[in-house]
């Protein structure tokens, strides 16, 4: 392995004690070769970030290297000091980050921080600086270089300002590069334009690069090979072709089998019902600025119904309109015949029972003070059970959604993400509504819990004849569990229909880019 | 004792748990504690470590009228410790509730009680005692009015921006979709999110109303003579401190070490609160 | 929102808060005309003498007209006359203020040299043997009144060492030796909380995601410190300085009594101990409008140190 930019051999990192598990990384050993991709999957509590930061030599405090060597040009990384690394990072290994806004520096313009890279490594004169800074931003395809060079990271959206941290990166044009879930706070399509990039800086620039991710489906766009963590070891090694179509480790074939495809699921045709939602010409405005644009959508008992749209597409904004936490500025919302913006005092109580909502946050959902079961049964004695009605309901909700009894006594820290999820659900449905509304429900959870929650929700939608409004952004996600796709652009309806019309044959331009933007949809 | 256990790894929680507490406790015990009535008459201006001429021992001397110090700090342990604790409950007990409603409620209601809070608030402390207690006097009575007036509108901002902060999670949003009471709302699902900030700041304050109390005190404004208060002795002792400056150094130790100890506790309870933050 | 606008704005609050503190203020010093007539002719003067005073002086008219015509005056600089001075209040509240802004700006530099200096220096590293001194230091510092340490810091400069004069009267003319010690008493508590401000936002600063950018581009320590963490650290700090002008003021009072200071604080502290009310309303009034305007000055400051934030929007 002679030829490899980096060489990692059997690398450990210890936990502080008293931490889960004895090391966050453990036995690990890979390489990487310039021109190549590795791809490191995992889900949370993988190591996989832990194992990139000991690469920079910035481990989080209270984590220390237990063993093991990382080779680059013959020198062991983990043996340098503090001012030694100064010399390397940036240099000879670049990095990019997770969150783009929050990576540079608010008070410092564009230019000011890619040229600080030079000034670290380089002793180029002021005009080289930049010229060659305006050359990176160019390089980036990033818009109007010149306004760029002179903004702030705030005026920059978020595309915009992970291509100018990737031009740091790339300022020396180091051999490495490691980039740490670089997509995943960024909206799909602009995804999409960001892997464009890198797979350029691979092909064009001879970049090795390190490229972790949660998503299977940015995996197989863009991995040449890939490598699979778990609980702090590399489960799987393999080129891309083998790990994706031949998997050989049992964790391995889970998370490829809870990728959501693009693929519609099969769903009985619709029967004729009258809908137990029904939103009329709906428009939201805050202040002068227009949200949403006459929204009309339609929901029959045991139907999903997905709204798919883009960060400021307005999509949680229909949600908080149809659970009455802000009013229209005009609209019809009628639930089960009724309609409920009409409503006010012990009306709107009564009718708040009929539609209710499961959030996207796990952690933010539930009163960290209040004990689950209580939490549940106060719903159903809400929605007019009588006390012990409600005791034995919240009993059998838990078990409904796969929780064990002895959870009704316990607080929500004693939960994982997934089934504080259950939770929720559980809540929700103790007031025993006609419609649900599931607002990004499952973006928050690691892929496989994903999976198992929406198997969860399609479960009890079809036996309880819900009225589901499934809000997402991810195309896919919508693809598994709906019966009808609404997309949303700029708050307006651009395109609607049976879920696989919408995804096999998109009306829209904004439709087609959304698909074609879907990372992994080839793969899967 | 499991919850404890965070606390008592700090050495500074502990030397500030011990200071509170140990002032407290003097309080309760005063009538055990005093050698002698804090009122009586013995001996005038006798000096620290000596023995009077009638027999008696004075730890730390006596003031001008006779009286023994160590007897008058500590009976001045209790009523720093009962006008203080009354004051800032009385405080909270406003502060808590506008603070609430202001926060969920929002809109007008919030705009006009943020106003007045805010008219309150631009006094400068003192100048706002001042006034008070010129209009008033000074008795123990209008000092605690004193305090609360002008201490209730910090608590209403505090109280105000935690609840604004919980009343934006989704467990709030959720118990208004199920219909439920605003009462419980703030109760049930806000109220008991807030202890952990309020529970720090309810400590800091606590010292900045002992610190008031003996302002007041050293001023002339605080409570009447004869009360033995710490204020007060300093104020007294004053003019003969260049000879006697036992009269003053003892009644500032007193006030520095009970509030150093609440600010101490202050501290720790944050950290412990930040790191189970951390946690969640 | 522009500058202009953003000042109008902020202009337009600060005068309805000055409307109705006055309010609050002649409501509490004068609704009672009876003890405004025995507050300015004294105990002894007889209920003929005091219900003549009212006539002529107007406090027959109703609580409202009284209290705009007040306004009215003080607003053109008739403040009215002492009534234990027997001198126009303006006259001796002026100079009085001058006298209190060398001992706040004083303190305020002292603060802000040591409250931003030992702030920046803990917060660098968090955890180490400096930043537990210096966090140990300013909680002793915020936690002592400030009558305590004038007492401890006279007992060792004055007494002990001997090093320094105890009273501050400036009698024979302007002193800086005698200003040492009330300048330190009043920078002490205020310093030691600017500190812990500076350290915890620094402490903030240094685990966000751009130092780690910085770090990771190679930069070193002081690099970092000096270019990255500094101006987005001190955005805090800074509007905090003009915040603690309430505070300095309280202060100014105790430590101009107790080094018997002829400044503001002092004149108010009389005032109040001769009921000499129309000293007190402008002493107040004066008070107010001090922080008042702090308060606007700080909002200016830290919307110009903030590029991300658009004036007003903060609120």
């Amino acid at each position: 392995m002679s030829d490899a930019l980096l060489d990692i051999r059997n690398l450990s990192v210890a936990l502080p004690k008293g931490a889960d598990r004895p090391f966050a990384v453990q036995g690990v050993t890979l390489d990487v070769k310039p021109r190549e991709i590795l791809c490191i999957v995992g889900e949370s509590g993988s190591g996989k970030s832990v194992l990139t930061a000991t690469l920079m030599g910035a481990a989080p405090k209270g984590l220390s290297v237990a063993g093991g060597e990382a080779l680059m040009a013959g020198q062991d990384l983990l043996t340098l000091s503090e001012r030694q690394w100064q010399k390397i990072r940036g240099k000879e290994i670049g990095m990019i980050f997770q969150e783009p806004m929050a990576s540079l520096n608010p008070a410092l313009t564009v230019a000011s921080q890619i040229e600080e890279v030079f000034i670290l490594h380089s002793d180029m004169s002021k005009a080289d600086r930049a010229r060659e800074a305006r050359r990176l931003v160019e390089a980036m395809h990033l818009p109007e270089p010149d306004r760029i060079l002179k903004s702030y990271p705030h005026q920059l959206s978020g595309g915009q300002c992970q291509r100018v941290v990737i031009a740091m990166a790339l300022a020396m044009s180091p051999k490495l590069l490691i980039a740490d879930e670089p997509t995943t706070a960024l909206d799909v399509t602009t995804q999409a334009q960001v892997l464009k990039l890198i797979r350029e800086l691979r092909d064009v620039h001879g970049h090795g690069i390190i490229f972790i991710t949660h998503d299977l489906g940015v995996v197989a766009d863009i991995a040449d090979r890939i490598a699979v963590m778990r609980r702090g070891e590399v489960v799987e090694l393999g080129t891309a072709e083998q790990v994706l179509k031949d998997p050989q480790h049992d964790y391995t074939k889970t998370l490829i089998a809870a990728v959501p495809s693009l693929v519609p699921h099969d769903r009985p045709a619709p029967e004729a019902a009258k809908p137990a939602l029904e939103v009329t010409q709906l428009n939201h405005a805050y202040g002068a600025k227009q949200v949403l644009h006459d929204i009309s959508i339609a929901v029959a008992p045991g139907r999903v119904l997905s709204i798919v749209g883009e960060s400021g597409s307005g999509k949680s904004t229909i949600a908080k309109n149809l659970i009455r936490l802000i009013d229209p500025t005009s609209g019809r919302i009628v639930v089960a015949g009724e309609d409920i913006l009409g409503a006010g005092g012990e009306g709107l109580r009564g009718m708040r029972k009929r539609i209710q909502m499961i959030f996207q946050d796990p952690f933010g959902s539930l009163n960290p003070r209040r004990r689950v079961g209580p939490m549940i049964a106060r719903a159903a004695v809400l929605s007019g059970a009588s006390r012990a009605e409600a005791v034995t309901r919240a009993k059998e909700l838990l078990e409904l959604v796969g929780l064990e009894r002895s959870a009704y006594t316990r607080r929500p820290a004693a939960f994982s993400g997934g089934q504080r999820q259950r939770i929720g659900i559980a809540r929700a449905l103790a007031m025993q509504p006609d419609v649900l509304i599931a607002d990004e429900s499952v973006s928050a959870l690691d892929v496989s819990v994903q999976a198992q929650v929406l198997d969860l929700l399609a479960d009890l939608q079809k036996r309880l004849q819900l009225a589901v409004v499934f809000i997402t952004h991810d195309l896919r996600v919508a693809a598994q569990i709906s019966d009808e796709i609404v997309v949303l652009s700029q708050g307006h309806v651009v395109e609607r229909g049976p879920a696989s019309e919408v995804l096999t044959r998109p009306q829209h331009p904004y439709t087609r880019e959304l698909i074609a933007a879907a990372p992994g949809r080839d793969a899967f | 004792m499991k919850a404890l256990t965070p606390y008592l790894q700090k050495p500074l929680v502990l030397i500030g748990g011990f200071l509170a507490f140990g002032w407290l406790l003097v309080a309760i015990l005063a009538p055990v504690l005093a050698p002698y009535n804090p009122l009586q008459t013995l001996q005038p201006l006798v000096k620290p470590l000596t023995t009077g001429s009638n027999g008696e021992y004075f730890l730390l001397g006596t003031d001008m009228l006779g009286r023994d110090i160590l007897s008058r700090l500590i009976w001045g342990a209790q009523t720093v410790v009962i006008y203080a604790t009354l004051a800032t409950l009385t405080a909270y007990i406003l502060g808590l509730s506008f603070g609430l409603i202001a926060g969920y409620a929002g809109g007008r209601t919030d705009a006009v009680l943020c106003f007045l809070a805010n008219v309150i608030l631009s006094f400068p402390v003192l100048v706002l005692y001042i006034v008070i207690i010129v209009v008033i006097g000074a008795s123990p009575v209008n000092i605690v009015i004193a305090v609360t007036f002008s201490s209730a509108p910090a608590i209403f901002r505090i109280v105000r921006a935690i609840t604004i902060d919980v009343a934006s999670r989704d467990f709030v949003k959720a118990a208004i979709t199920q219909g439920e009471s605003t009462w419980r709302i703030l109760f049930i699902d806000i109220l008991p999110n807030t202890t952990g900030p309020l529970a720090v700041d309810f400590c800091l304050r606590l010292g900045y109303t002992a610190i008031t109390i003996g302002t007041l005190g050293f001023l002339g404004l605080g409570l009447p003579p004869p009360t033995p208060d710490w204020g007060g002795m300093v104020n007294e002792g004053r003019a003969m401190a260049i000879a006697f400056p036992h009269l003053v150094v003892f009644p500032c130790i007193a006030i520095s070490t009970l509030t150093l100890g609440l600010s101490l506790l202050a501290d720790g309870l944050r950290e412990v609160n930040d790191a189970k933050e951390r946690q969640a | 929102m522009s500058l202009g606008k953003f000042l109008i704005r902020k202009t337009a609050i600060a005068i309805a808060t000055m409307v109705a503190v006055s309010f609050l203020i002649f409501l509490a010093l004068e609704v009672n005309i009876e003890e405004v007539a025995v507050k300015v002719l004294g105990q002894y003067s007889t209920a003929d003498q005091r219900a003549a005073w009212l006539l002529q002086n107007g406090y027959n008219d109703p609580f409202l007209i009284r209290y705009l015509r007040w306004l009215a005056n003080f607003v053109t600089g008739d403040w009215g006359q002492s009534t234990y001075y027997r001198a126009p209040v303006m006259d001796m509240v002026l100079p009085r203020l001058g006298a209190s802004a060398i001992l706040a700006g004083g303190a305020l530099l002292v603060i802000i040299i040591f409250g931003l200096g030992l702030g920046i220096l803990a917060g660098m590293r968090p955890g180490t043997v400096l930043d537990r001194v210096i966090s140990v230091f300013s909680v002793i510092t915020t936690s002592i009144p400030d009558f305590a340490s004038a007492v401890f810091l006279s007992g060792i400069f004055v007494f002990w060492l001997g090093l320094l004069p105890g009273a501050s009267t400036m009698i024979s003319g302007f002193s800086f030796r005698e200003l040492i010690l009330p300048v330190s008493v009043l920078g002490l508590y205020s310093m030691g909380y600017l500190a812990r401000v500076t350290r915890a936002s620094m402490v903030d600063v240094m685990s966000t995601h751009y130092i780690r950018t910085a770090r990771l581009k190679g930069a070193s320590l002081s690099r970092i410190v000096l270019r990255h963490a500094l101006r987005n650290a001190l955005i805090t700090p800074v509007t905090v300085i003009m915040l603690q002008l309430p505070w300095l003021l309280s202060g100014v009072i105790v430590v101009e009594v107790f080094y018997a200071y002829k400044g503001f604080g002092t004149l108010l502290y009389d005032a109040a101990l001769n009921q000499d009310i129309y000293l007190i309303e402008a002493c107040a009034m004066i008070s107010v409008l001090v922080v008042v305007l702090s308060q606007i000055l700080s909002d200016v400051l830290y919307g110009w140190l903030n590029p991300r934030i658009e004036l007003g929007a903060k609120a």
